[in-house]
């Protein structure tokens, strides 16, 4: 008993639950993506399911478009949200906290339906669904996200580095290159990965945006997994979605959504 | 942020300027009239009958339900799954004021123009589930008969909706020679000023342009941003079951939601994405509080691994939370449903439970703990009475985080929710959508959380600059 309270008053321990909670609820599902993309109907070793993924032009395809339509989106938010971001550090903008506010407050309407009021706005407005409502849609529902890690990096920064290079007889557009722009730099960062990675992932929102007409490699995968018996392959998709992933946070922020938290 | 002489000038301008209040009035006008236009202007936009091709040379009606005595005008959507967005195309078809549409005299009017024997058509009338109650006529070659009419009628139909644009435009046009209208005048007047005062005013109109000018580009960021919400808002206070079509202003749809006259599968979704969201954030603060706890005192290696590993579910996307998820329930053998969700949502949770609570260990003194030890505390004793008042607001933000993030998820929610029925208001809402009519209950329940929402941020940010006044 007495043991049992040493191990407890120790702190350290406290952590045990939650680490085999992750170990088996984030660790293990995520080998067993790897498993199941290994592994045929029967749970017999394959590589059958990448021949297939690699011989299957379809899916290939998509899986470049939907980098595309994700590279897209992220570029568009960039342009539109870094402005923003910067007009809202602005040291004369004399409401920024009620501005952040009003930009993140749609995200508590549920995206879903956001998404199907814009297609009834473009129906409202006479504008077809497809490829340009996609990108409205996508770039509607994560500007947030990007404006918001920027606004944060742009706010912190140093007054006196800008200052400094006036004073050196930099002119305004060598000042935003070259002091601002760099300085900015980890918050555009985690921006990016905040846009393009649920931009290369989502799946609901391209189904409803385009009536069906546009498939993402989200869709995709949500195809093949729901498949009992496309399961293994719908596994390597999640696979190779999953790299994608991972090479996006290994060369972005780690702590990108830490930047950027909403509350 | 950058502070150089132009801006000290700009500084001194008072804004209140009144001639920049009758620039700022126009604006004003200019943007509500665009907001509005549309929304007045849309009372005939009702029916959407889908006509696509589901493979070789088949074609699919889809008809929402009917509802007699509105106005109306059927839409027709030619699509086809092979080819993408190029052969969507849209056409209007408008029946005359007070005209009762049934379906038959809609697939009347479609004969009227396609070969009667060439048509394939399912008439989706769907409430809950999909079902086919309409009649199948399956014949080769429609798709051509098709697309030809609408290809032939597609322009005099986006020539009836081009009107919008024109309107738009005009405002646009009519803002812009107000504007110079207002600045040829105030150039005028200038004319016998000396030219220190010309040059005086020029820097000012130039600074005040620039302010006007960074304040509409937000202000028409928001617009856009704004502008489906307050769609469904506005919607909410009609009656009509189609989102864009307006009946008159009704209460209705409020009292049904509370009344619980709402669709019965809109009840239970609002249900269990409470008691979801409430397990699933109470389980993950009491998890991710002690687990923070944990974490502090750790040693630097482990605690990076740690680390990393609770940054793993916030880093991966949904779906890939979601599939893994669903794929270790499917490896265990699990049965998925109410108990699988929670688990889920415990597991995206979690990690931002942490990272809420950190912070608030850091900024505490770390040796209150063992004092209250060595005072012969009992470690529960310890952690209720010392750490649990220092860590609470830590604690209470990441609950509400919890609560938010699982309210709003859908992709994990999708995943593990299994076939047995069980709906939160995500994915009712997902299977509302893609059968083609959102429950009209929807639009007041997400007006009320909007106005809630804002309500919270309005009193947290009144409250944050009370204090830092102080």
């Amino acid at each position: 008993m007495n043991k049992v309270v040493q191990i407890f008053s120790s702190r350290r321990t406290w952590a045990w639950p939650y680490v085999a909670f992750m170990a088996l609820f984030v660790v293990l599902p995520l080998i067993l993506v790897g498993v199941y993309a290994l592994t045929d109907i029967d749970g017999h070793f394959t590589l059958h399911n990448f021949a297939k993924f690699f011989s299957h032009s379809e899916a290939i395809q998509t899986f470049l478009y939907s980098v595309m339509i994700a590279v897209f989106n992220t570029v568009i938010c960039l342009l539109i949200g870094y402005p923003a971001a910067y007009i809202m550090a602005q040291e004369d903008f004399k409401t920024p906290k009620v501005m952040a506010m009003l930009f993140i407050l749609p995200m508590w309407i549920n995206f879903l339906l956001r998404t199907v009021a814009t297609v009834e706005l473009f129906n409202m407005c006479g504008l077809p669904l497809g490829e340009g409502a996609l990108l409205f849609g996508l770039c509607y529902d994560y500007l947030p996200f990007m404006i918001y890690p920027i606004y944060n990096t742009l706010q912190k920064m140093d007054d006196s580095l800008v200052e400094a290079a006036q004073d050196l007889g930099a002119n305004k557009w060598i000042c935003f290159w070259k002091i601002i722009v760099p300085l900015s730099m980890p918050g555009v960062y985690s921006g990016i990965v905040m846009v393009f990675m649920p931009t290369v992932s989502t799946f609901a929102i391209a189904e409803l945006l385009t009536h069906n007409n546009i498939k993402l490699f989200g869709s995709l995968i949500q195809d093949y997994i729901t498949t009992t018996d496309l399961l293994n392959y719908g596994a390597v998709l999640s696979l190779v979605l999953l790299i994608i992933i991972g090479l996006t946070s290994f060369f972005g922020d780690h702590d990108a959504k830490e930047e950027g938290g909403m509350v | 942020m950058r502070r150089d002489r132009f801006t000290e000038r700009q500084k001194t301008v008072s804004l209140k300027d009144k001639r920049l209040n009758t620039l700022r009035h126009i604006l004003v006008y200019c943007l509500l009239s665009i907001v509005l236009c549309p929304l007045s202007a849309q009372s005939n936009l009702t029916y959407e009958l889908r006509v696509g091709t589901t493979g070789e040379n088949t074609l699919l009606a889809e008809f929402p339900e009917t509802y007699s005595g509105e106005k109306v005008n059927i839409k027709i959507i030619v699509e086809s799954q092979k080819s993408k967005v190029e052969s969507t195309e849209q056409l209007d078809f408008v029946f005359a004021d007070g005209y009762q549409p049934k379906l038959a005299d809609a697939f009347d009017s479609i004969y009227s123009y396609t070969d009667e024997s060439n048509v394939f058509w399912t008439v989706w009338r769907s409430n809950k589930t999909i079902k086919n109650r309409g009649q199948r006529v399956l014949v080769a070659n429609a798709y051509k008969t098709f697309e030809e009419y609408v290809r032939t009628h597609t322009a005099a139909a986006r020539m009836k909706t081009g009107w919008i644009w024109w309107l738009f435009a005009g405002l646009v046009l009519f803002g812009t020679l107000l504007y110079g209208g207002y600045i040829y005048l105030q150039r005028r007047k200038e004319k016998n000023l000396s030219p220190v005062e010309q040059e005086i005013l020029r820097r000012k109109r130039i600074g005040l342009r620039r302010h006007y000018g960074s304040q509409l580009y937000l202000w028409l960021l928001l617009l856009v941003l704004y502008a489906p919400i307050a769609l469904i808002a506005v919607f909410s206070f009609t009656k009509s079951k189609v989102l864009g079509n307006w009946t008159g202003f009704s209460m209705d749809l409020y009292v049904n939601l509370f009344t619980g006259k709402a669709d019965a599968g809109l009840n239970s979704a609002i249900l269990y994405t409470l008691i979801i969201a409430l397990v699933a954030a109470l389980c993950s603060t009491i998890l991710g509080t002690l687990a923070a706890i944990g974490i502090y005192n750790m040693r630097a290696r482990q605690r990076k691994v740690v680390s990393f590993l609770n940054s793993v579910p916030m880093i991966n996307p949904d779906i890939i939370t979601g599939i893994s998820l669903f794929l270790l329930f499917v490896a265990l053998g699990m049965s998925q449903g109410l108990g699988t969700v929670c688990i889920a949502h415990v597991v995206f949770c979690t990690p931002y439970v942490v990272l809420s609570v950190l912070p608030r260990l850091s900024r505490m003194n770390p040796n209150t703990y063992e004092a209250a030890l060595d005072l012969g505390a009992t470690p529960a004793q310890a952690l209720r009475m010392v750490l649990l008042p220092e860590l609470w607001p830590g604690m209470l933000s990441g609950f509400i985080l919890a609560l938010t993030l699982s309210v709003d998820d859908f992709g994990v929610t999708f995943f593990t929710k299994g076939s047995g029925g069980l709906e939160t208001l995500s994915t009712f809402i997902y299977s509302d959508a893609r059968k083609g009519g959102l429950t009209p209950e929807l639009r007041p329940l997400f007006t009320l959380i909007l106005i809630v929402m804002l309500g919270v941020l309005i009193y947290i940010n009144i409250r944050n600059s009370k204090q830092e006044e102080k």
